[in-house]
């Protein structure tokens, strides 16, 4: 299996998932309004929640996931530098990331 | 003395002082704890900070060759591509043309 096109593959969907979120944000935020709104009658209520779910998966921001700029790794990511945990140290050590110096006691 | 009243304020007094505290400092009312949704409208957009997560090409191979038609230049990532799939070729191993699929030739073979 290529696993260079595979982590390709997951980085392109995961860039797609963040533009469809970009996308729909604002009118699934009216929805989910309506929904949690009490004062709204039921049936509008429902109706919107209707609505929520017949959105994209790719629409809700749960589904976005940090992956690492450099290749694609979707765990041991560190947030700050957009890293893996291994591209972060190469990195790191080449002295790429500023303020960031290895410890030695 | 005997003009001051000393009995606690009743609870529709203490309620009618609460919707007029309320209406001054621009406070919500909501003496039943209704939800409101108003959680959802606080919410800020996520959108702008969420699509810059990936750094986008500075500049893409088909801006420049629009700009300069007469450089013959190779875009290295197209190019590791078709190697890829060249090799699998020669091996045998590389997809099967439209319609010569795994699923496409068994639906055939059952109709006839």
């Amino acid at each position: 299996m290529n696993f260079r096109v595979l982590r390709k593959a997951r980085v392109l969907r995961d860039i797609k998932t963040r533009e469809t979120v970009a996308m729909t944000e604002l009118i699934r935020q009216a929805y989910r309004y309506i929904t949690r709104n009490e004062q709204i009658s039921p049936r509008i209520r429902q109706q919107a929640q209707l609505m929520l779910n017949s959105f994209p998966r790719a629409a809700r921001p749960t589904t976005i996931k940090n992956r690492c700029t450099e290749t694609g790794r979707g765990r041991g990511v560190l947030r700050e530098s957009k890293l893996c945990r291994y591209q972060f140290r190469l990195k790191a050590l080449a002295g790429e990331i500023p303020g960031v110096k290895k410890a030695i006691w | 003395m005997a003009f001051i009243n000393l009995s606690p304020p009743t609870k529709e007094r203490l309620a009618v002082l609460a919707k007029l505290t309320a209406k001054l400092f621009d406070n919500n009312y909501n003496p039943t704890g209704i939800r409101t949704g108003n959680k959802i409208l606080r919410q800020r957009l996520i959108g702008p900070t969420v699509t810059n997560w990936y750094p986008k090409p500075l500049i893409k191979k088909r801006e420049i060759t629009e700009l300069f038609p007469e450089f013959q230049l190779i875009d290295l990532e197209e190019k590791q591509r078709l190697d890829d799939i060249a090799r699998l070729r020669k091996r045998g191993k590389g997809a099967p043309k439209k319609g010569q699929g795994k699923r496409a030739t068994v639906g055939t073979k059952k109709k006839k």
